[in-house]
This record gives C-alpha cells, sequence and structure tokens, in this order.
C-alpha cells in the first residue's frame, strides 16, 4: 500500500456511540472460536460505525485474543477499510488504465465540483465521499464506480451530477 | 464453436441451483464419484492441457496430484476469485452468472485432492457475486453435493467457507491469499515450500483461479481430447478474454485459447472506438507490456506472448487508439503497482515510486535520455523482488519505452507524441 501524507484518518468514539460497542461484541461472538476471523470482524465493526473506531480495535483484539497491534495492522493493510467516519455513500472512482482513458478524472472532478469536497473528504450532511481506487473489476463499465457496493457506469459528468441527485432522493440509510 | 465456461450465462436466473441443473448442473459430479478415482481425475486434467487461468498457467491436474500425494491432512482447496489486475472482470462474470459451475469444478478437484476443506475467497468489491456465491454454497449444501457423504458416498466429505477480501490486489497472489484467509495482513511468503506441500494453515492446497475450476465439468463430461482440441495449436481449450479501453464493445468473449488479438479486437469488439486508428494494446492486464499493430496477429496464448517479451496475463486486452500517449499508459501502470505494492520487501517498495518519478519526469518534459536507461537498471533491481508483483511491476513501463520509445523521446525533446502509423 502506498503510504499517504497528511493527518492519520483516526477518530474515535462519541459517547452517543459507546452503546454500539455492546453490539459488536454481539457480532463477535460466532466468530470467536473461528479461527482468522479478523477482516469479518473489521467489517462488523464497519456495518455497525461506518468506521472502525481504535474503541473497536481494541474490542476485537479482546475478543479474538489476538494483540492489538496486529488487529490495527490488519486495518490498516486493506483499502475498504475506513478509519474515520465515513459517509452514507462512499463513491469510489476507479482510476486504473481503462477507466482513466474513457473519462474517469472528468468524472471524478464532477463530484468534487458538485460536493465542494475534495476525494476523501465527507460532505456536511454525511451523504457523500469520493474514493479515487485502483481498477474494480468492472472495466466493461468505463469509467466505472461504486456507491458502497453498487455498481456504476459508464459513467459521464452529467451522469455522475445525476446519479448525486438520485442518492439524495434514497437519502441517508 | 463449444462454449465451455460461459455457455450458461445466457440462461434465466443462470445463478440459480434450479437453473444450474436444468442445464444438466452437478451431473459431472455425479458421474467422477460413480465411476472415476481421484487419480482418474488428476489425470485426465492433465492430459487435458488445463492450466492456471489466473495467470502463471501451470498444469491443474499435476498441481491436483501434489496435493493428493502430500501425506498431511486436512488438505484445503482455496478458490483465487481475488480478480484485482487492472482491465480484468472475468472472474466476477462467472461468479455473478455462474457460481454453481465453479462450485461443481471445486468439489471435483476436493475429490481428485482428497481434500476435505474448501474456501472460497472473493475481492471485497465484487458485492453481487459474494451474494450469488453465497446462495450457490448454501443450495449446494441443500441439495447434498456439499457436507459429508456427499451424493451419498460414503467417505467423500468437503466442506467450504465463504471469505471476502478487503480491497488489496496482493491478495490474489497465492501466499497472500492464505495470510489474508488466516485473518492477517496481506504480505506474499516464501517460496519454496510451494502451497501443494504448505499452504493455508501451513496444510497441502490446492488453489485455482475461478476460470480454470469453471472448466472441470465440462472437461470431465467431453474428455481430454475434445477440451484440448478446444485451443488453436498447442494451445489447450478456451480462454475468457474480456476488452476495454479505447475499444468499440467491451466485453467478455470466450474463444479459443491462441486467438489473435486482431480477432478479438476487430471481430469481436468493433474494432477502435470511434473507428480511429490502433496505437497498440496490453495483451493480459497491468502487469503485460504493450504490444503495437505490427503483433495484432500474435496469438493470444502464454507462448507466443513469451517469445514478444510480454505475458499473455489475465486475458485483459486494453486497447489503445491512435491518440493516446504511451508515456501517460506507463505512467498509469506505475501509479497502480506504487499503490498496490505491500511494502514488504525493498526492491518493490523503493522500485515503484521510482517507476512513478521518472514516468512524471518524462511527462512533464522534464525527462533526459539517461532516464531511458534509469528505467532499464531499475526494472533489473526489481527482478529481485520477493514476488511476482514487483518482477513484473517494471515490464510494462520498459516494454512501452522500448517499443513506443518516440513517444518518449518525443516528451523528452519537447515535441508532440507522434501519432500511429496505422
Ligand atoms: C501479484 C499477483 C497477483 C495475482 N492475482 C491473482 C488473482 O487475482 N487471481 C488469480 O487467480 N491468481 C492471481 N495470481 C496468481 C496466483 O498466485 C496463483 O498462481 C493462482 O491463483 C493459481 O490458480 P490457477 O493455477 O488456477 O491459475 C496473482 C499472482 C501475483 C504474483
Ligand atoms: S514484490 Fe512488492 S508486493 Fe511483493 S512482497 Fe515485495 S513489496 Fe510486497
Ligand atoms: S480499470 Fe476501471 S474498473 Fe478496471
Amino acid at each position: 500500500m502506498a503510504i499517504h501524507s497528511g493527518a492519520p484518518r483516526r477518530a474515535t468514539l462519541d459517547d452517543a456511540e459507546r452503546p454500539k460497542l455492546d453490539q459488536l461484541r454481539q457480532a463477535l461472538a460466532p466468530l470467536r472460536d473461528e479461527p482468522g476471523t479478523t477482516l469479518e470482524a473489521l467489517y462488523a465493526a464497519q456495518d455497525i460505525f461506518s468506521y472502525v473506531p481504535p474503541e473497536a480495535v481494541t474490542l476485537i483484539a479482546k475478543e479474538l485474543r489476538l494483540p492489538e497491534s496486529e488487529v490495527f495492522g490488519v486495518l490498516t493493510f486493506y483499502s475498504m477499510f475506513h478509519r474515520k467516519p465515513a459517509a452514507a455513500y462512499v463513491l469510489r472512482v476507479c482510476r486504473d488504465l481503462s477507466c482513466h482513458l474513457t473519462g474517469a478524472p472528468q468524472v471524478l472532478h464532477a463530484f468534487n465540483q458538485a460536493l465542494g469536497a475534495r476525494v476523501g473528504e465527507v460532505t456536511e450532511d454525511g451523504l457523500f465521499e469520493t474514493e479515487s481506487v485502483s481498477c474494480l473489476g468492472l472495466c466493461d463499465l468505463q469509467p466505472a464506480l461504486m456507491v458502497n457496493l453498487e455498481q456504476h457506469g459508464p459513467m459521464t459528468a452529467d451522469k455522475a451530477r445525476a446519479l448525486l441527485d438520485d442518492l439524495r432522493a434514497r437519502g441517508a440509510r | 464453436m463449444s462454449l465451455v465456461v460461459t455457455k450458461n450465462f445466457g440462461n434465466p436466473q443462470s445463478w440459480t441451483l434450479d437453473s444450474y441443473r436444468a442445464a444438466g448442473g452437478y451431473t459431472a459430479l455425479a458421474r467422477v464419484l460413480r465411476e472415476m478415482t481421484p487419480e482418474d481425475v488428476s489425470d485426465l486434467i492433465k492430459a487435458s492441457g488445463l492450466s492456471g487461468r489466473g495467470g502463471a498457467f501451470f498444469p491443474t491436474g499435476l498441481k491436483w496430484e501434489f496435493v493428493r500425494k502430500d501425506p498431511k491432512t486436512p488438505r484445503y482447496v482455496v478458490v483465487n476469485g481475488d480478480e484485482s489486475e487492472p482491465g480484468t472482470y472475468v472472474n466476477r462474470y462467472s461468479l455473478e452468472l455462474d457460481p454453481h459451475l465453479m462450485l461443481e469444478g471445486m468439489i471435483i478437484a476436493a475429490y481428485a485432492c482428497h481434500a476435505t476443506l474448501g474456501y472460497v475467497y472473493i475481492r471485497g468489491e465484487y458485492g453481487l457475486a459474494h451474494e450469488r456465491t453465497q446462495a450457490a454454497i448454501r443450495d449446494a449444501y441443500a441439495a447434498g453435493f456439499l457436507g459429508s457423504g456427499i451424493l451419498g458416498t460414503s467417505g467423500f466429505d468437503f466442506d467450504i467457507t465463504f471469505r471476502r477480501g478487503a480491497g488489496a490486489y496482493i491478495v490474489g497472489e497465492e501466499t497472500a491469499l492464505f495470510n489474508s484467509l488466516e485473518g492477517k495482513r496481506g504480505n506474499p511468503r516464501y517460496k519454496p515450500p510451494f502451497p501443494t506441500n504448505v499452504g493455508v494453515w501451513g496444510l497441502p492446497t490446492a488453489i485455482n483461479n475461478v476460470e480454470t475450476l469453471s472448466a472441470v465439468p465440462d472437461i470431465m463430461r467431453n474428455g481430454a481430447e475434445w477440451f484440448q482440441d478446444l485451443g488453436r495449436g498447442e494451445a489447450a481449450g478456451t480462454k475468457m478474454y474480456c476488452l476495454s479501453g479505447h475499444v468499440a464493445e467491451p466485453g467478455v468473449h470466450e474463444l479459443p485459447m491462441g486467438v489473435t488479438a486482431r480477432e478479438l479486437i476487430y471481430d469481436y469488439g468493433g474494432g477502435v472506438a470511434g473507428g480511429r486508428g490502433l496505437k497498440g494494446f496490453k495483451p493480459g492486464g497491468a502487469s503485460s507490456a504493450p504490444l503495437t499493430p505490427n503483433e495484432l496477429d500474435a496469438a493470444l496464448e502464454p507462448k507466443s506472448m513469451g517469445a514478444l517479451g510480454t505475458i499473455m496475463g489475465t486475458g485483459g486486452v486494453v486497447v489503445f487508439d491512435e491518440t493516446t500517449d504511451m508515456v501517460d499508459v506507463a505512467y498509469r501502470d506505475a501509479l497502480f503497482f506504487e499503490e498496490e505494492s505491500c511494502g514488504f520487501c525493498i526492491p518493490c517498495r523503493e522500485g515503484a515510486p521510482n517507476l512513478v518519478q521518472i514516468c512524471e519526469r518524462i511527462l512533464h518534459g522534464q525527462g533526459t535520455m539517461d532516464d531511458l536507461e534509469l528505467l532499464e537498471e531499475l526494472g533489473a533491481s526489481m527482478m529481485a523482488s520477493f514476488c511476482g508483483l514487483g518482477q513484473f511491476a517494471h515490464q510494462p513501463v520498459r516494454g512501452a519505452a522500448r517499443r513506443f520509445r518516440e513517444d518518449f523521446v518525443a516528451h523528452i525533446e519537447g515535441r508532440p507524441i507522434p501519432a500511429a502509423a496505422s
């Protein structure tokens, strides 16, 4: 993984979110005795919090009986895990060759302009953030993107703006 | 032409058990269990010439024999569905449209390997593939194709666990995938020992690509010779090729292994987008060095691609029209490998960002002819990388600098990029 500069993407829980740690503890119960479930545990945390807060790393380490450093090491290795609160809709825009050749930069630009945000910044309403990601395996839909895990493409700048309207109409989930 | 791995794609609800069984699904497994020994199965696969579609083209039957002959138990079969090579989306189609075909092949592999446990590992981004594959596994259990005493046999038990990745190209490398399955960072491991002896959890493991396993049921039905003959010349079987970039119609095509790039791009892909001229193409994903229009008639199979100094790779063919700046293409590849280098070994961790910097210098008109020398030296040093990622990362950049040298020199000398010859 390339090492990204800038402030570490980390955030701790606020008081309202703390009770959710119990929810995570329950989600981890079936994973405790199955070896190799660290990624699934991190997904469980992300499903609950929208990201993996440090408190969740501590809890996962305790429940799965692993060193905290190992859980944190796994968290930082995989690009789909968030370390700060994520938007309701993460717009993962592919930046690799096929999509790049067919207009991905214009699509990303259209999103960021319409949202008034840069890559990785969550909009104030908490609805959107863009990511510029490696090939999504959707190259037949070039230029392609995913809204969370939903496939979209071929995209244009106009379709990108229309997609934002669609998603706003759906609202935060 | 006979289709092997895409034959069910057009069937209604093709991903469901009912649809798969209506198309004759799981009858190959039933026959194998009734009539064949594990040795018969691996011998037949060896004779068919089936080799790994993940890009290394290792003979599949031989791999299974190695696993069966290792006395350690339990043995594993692992499906590699991490597909993340830029320009490649064939496994996604298989997992979304025909997961049972892959599962039937996987169960036959388990029988041939005396394996009792398996994992299906799919990259984290393939949400629809996760849903359909998990449903397929559930339905296969309910129908008695998985679990203990499969199809009423005594003594053939096979259990599958589904796992998803979370975004990391390197995890497609087989030993990195084992680490990921074990819940660790996806760094590769030393080889040897090879996965056939020391795989997931240190146990003998047959790891195969989704497409490799999907070819197995029909080989069992129709025989080794039938499969052999589907390929061109010495190449065996069919291959799922996929098109993207400046091509009129991107898409997946199952064709004889060894079809030419000209046929694929012009007969099946509708030619270059907008009817423009062709500047070049990549035969198989980011790791493959690009070729020129003069090489359109080379066969897209491992040997001919190797002879041209590139690789067959994944069969993800990316097309470049006459307006393409090949320095920019090389730069995109370098950026990909810089992002996806796992950082475990120095030649790749340091080399990949160096590739990016050299490409950037040249693109921004600050390059010199010495940079072209430097690329060659850097490439040679990256050959010392720990795994295939670093060993391949420099090939597309050096390959572009050799075959499309005029583009590099034009940038260095501050001239416009020459238009393509064709
Ligand atoms: C950097 C790297 C990435 C790889 N990615 C994949 C992949 O996504 N899918 C795959 O099947 N094989 C991939 N491979 C090849 C695997 O290591 C392995 O050879 C393959 O899964 C074996 O299955 P097969 O024999 O059926 O091809 C990759 C290899 C390297 C070096
Ligand atoms: S070659 Fe690259 S990807 Fe492979 S182990 Fe070294 S740093 Fe990691
Ligand atoms: S290159 Fe964009 S999805 Fe593959």
